[in-house]
């Protein structure tokens, strides 16, 4: 069974946000049931968090179904995140979930990115500011993002295809994806005769 | 069992009145708190070190050896003692006279200390925290144990043909603990020297503390060859006390609310309920302190935090009667129940095994 995590950022209901990562979910519902392979999701709705998210970043650890849903973030195959675009950036609560990460949390964790914002002067916004942020964190993010403007929720099937092939190159790099952590810290045995073998 | 508190030795201006006390008053503050943990029956007052405002210990042997000479009974340690930035030659001078000053009433806890900017002031790198930890505490260790020492490490001057004065008190070293809160490799440490392992979990989880109390242990079995129930293990703890449960929140929650650290951030209850912090009746501590050993085992200390955030002396004071008069005898008595026998019941080394470091 595969799991992936979706982390969305939108506020108002409906949102926008919401509907892309649903989007985006249902494609890869699909390919994967196409492909015979089940695929389970965990869902972090990052309004529903707000609170426990500010309390993490002023006590340094988070707490309760955060927590948890973090520690399921850090477990899956996969990550689908998607923003909202303020101030031609992510939006602050998208950001501070990320801060309050712990370093290797996203490493080589394959993911798509997705935004959304009221017009496609925004679109690159994504590239510039969404897609450092995951690179810094080490995460395999996957070549194409998805960015939605609200009047291409209008417009034939511009989206979805961008999704349909975004979806593919998500589930490419979770085939390749070797969770087993390679970066284990220095051990004290290590630690204790570095000081004979500098 | 020992029960005790820590200071962390903070000036802090008090949320509810605007005042802010001056480092002199502190400092006495500080005094007044330790000898008023000995006249009510604690076993153990522990000082900070801090090297920036707005704390004052920077100096806790010049603290604890005034406190010696006006003290009969209650140990005196530290929390922590800063094993990166200080030099261990210093480290293992200051308390040695200070062992003998007590007459061995004493010991002390390691600690990295986690402000960056302290750290290059004493000519050191926060990134190194842990090789400096390691290098410096084996440097210590060695310095306590054999009487000429050769040393040489990549963090200071190289020891040649150097013997310690006074050496420690009928040549026993003064227990030492190891304190981290994340830190596996200080866990590690505590074990490989058959040392006390502190977790300070007063900001955290207690599923934290007890996956690191569980690692000390597994690996204290693995290298002193005796029952992981040998290990020594301290918790830390904070709590605000009055008669009636409401009044004792009423009271604390503006303390709470302005606190250095967490304040401005979670809820008094939801923090209450995350971490050690019990605010309420003497009844509601002695249930929730005497349900930590469920987590961590039979352990042998446990110290309070009471008076941070800004607190004024008279209300810590209070909080000291109380602890001493209705919280630590019960929990003596709880501690005592159904305790396995064979678990250390104060700290002392849990093995009689040497962990000698190669000579280089």
């Amino acid at each position: 069974m595969i799991n992936i995590t979706i982390v969305q950022a939108g506020l108002r209901e409906p949102s926008s946000t919401a509907m892309l990562a649903s989007l985006m979910r249902k494609h890869l519902e699909k390919q994967y049931f196409e492909a015979g392979q089940g695929v389970q999701f965990n869902e972090i709705n990052l309004r529903e968090y707000t609170h426990a998210i500010m309390d993490s970043l002023t006590v340094g650890f988070p707490s309760g179904e955060l927590a948890s849903k973090i520690q399921k973030l850090e477990e899956s195959d996969g990550l689908i995140a998607v923003t909202p675009i303020f101030l031609a950036s992510m939006s602050g609560l998208f950001k501070t979930f990320f801060d309050t990460l712990s370093q290797d949390a996203l490493k080589s964790k394959p993911t798509l990115l997705g935004a959304t914002a009221g017009t496609s002067r925004h679109t690159l916004a994504l590239e510039h500011s969404v897609k450092p942020m995951f690179s810094y964190l080490k995460a395999s993010v996957a070549p194409t993002s998805v960015f939605a403007a609200t009047e291409e929720w209008g417009q034939s099937t511009h989206i979805e295809e961008r999704v349909s092939t975004a979806s593919k190159e998500l589930i490419a790099l979770i085939k390749n994806y070797d969770k087993r952590d390679d970066s284990k810290p220095l051990s004290f045995q290590e630690l204790l005769n570095s000081k004979q073998n500098p | 069992m020992e029960f005790g508190i820590m200071t962390v030795g903070d000036v802090t201006t008090d949320p509810t009145t605007g005042k802010t006390p001056s480092e002199h008053e502190r400092i006495k503050a500080t005094l007044a708190i330790a000898l008023k943990a000995e006249e009510v029956g604690l076993d153990v007052f522990a000082t900070g070190e801090h090297h920036n405002p707005p704390f004052i210990p920077s100096s806790p042997t010049t603290t604890l050896g005034y406190l010696a000479a006006k003290t009969q009974r209650i140990k005196l340690s530290t929390s922590t003692t800063l094993i990166t930035t200080n030099d261990p030659v210093k480290i293992a001078e200051d308390y040695s006279v200070l062992q003998h000053l007590t007459d061995g009433r004493m010991d002390l806890m390691m600690g990295r200390g986690n402000t960056g900017p302290v750290y290059p002031w004493f000519g050191k790198d926060i990134r190194d925290g842990l090789r400096l930890a390691v290098e410096n505490y084996q440097l210590l260790h060695q310095l306590w144990r054999e009487d000429i020492v050769n040393w040489e490490g990549n963090y200071r001057t190289p020891l040649r043909n150097f013997t310690l004065a006074p050496k420690p008190l009928n040549g026993e070293p003064p227990f030492v603990w190891h304190g981290s809160i994340r830190s596996p490799e200080i866990a590690e440490q505590a074990a490989y020297y058959g040392d006390g392992f502190f977790h300070n979990n007063i900001f955290w989880p207690m599923s934290h503390t007890k996956q690191m109390v569980e690692l000390y242990r597994q690996r204290f079995e693995h290298y002193q060859e005796v029952p992981a129930h040998k290990a020594i293990v301290g918790l830390g703890g904070q709590v605000f006390m009055r008669k009636n449960s409401q009044d004792a929140k009423r009271e604390f929650r503006p303390y709470f609310d302005n606190a250095p650290v967490y304040g401005h951030g979670p809820t008094m209850e939801d923090f209450t309920s995350q971490t050690p912090l019990t605010v309420g009746s003497p009844q509601e501590v002695i249930d929730r302190y005497a349900g930590m050993r469920e987590h961590v085992g039979d352990y042998q200390r446990q110290l309070f935090l009471i008076d941070h955030a800004g607190l004024p002396l008279k209300t810590v004071l209070e909080q000291l009667d109380i602890l001493g008069e209705e919280v630590i005898p019960v929990l003596r008595k709880e501690n005592a129940q159904g305790r396995n026998p064979d678990a250390p019941s104060t700290p002392a080394r849990g093995s009689k095994k040497i962990m000698k470091v190669e000579d280089n």
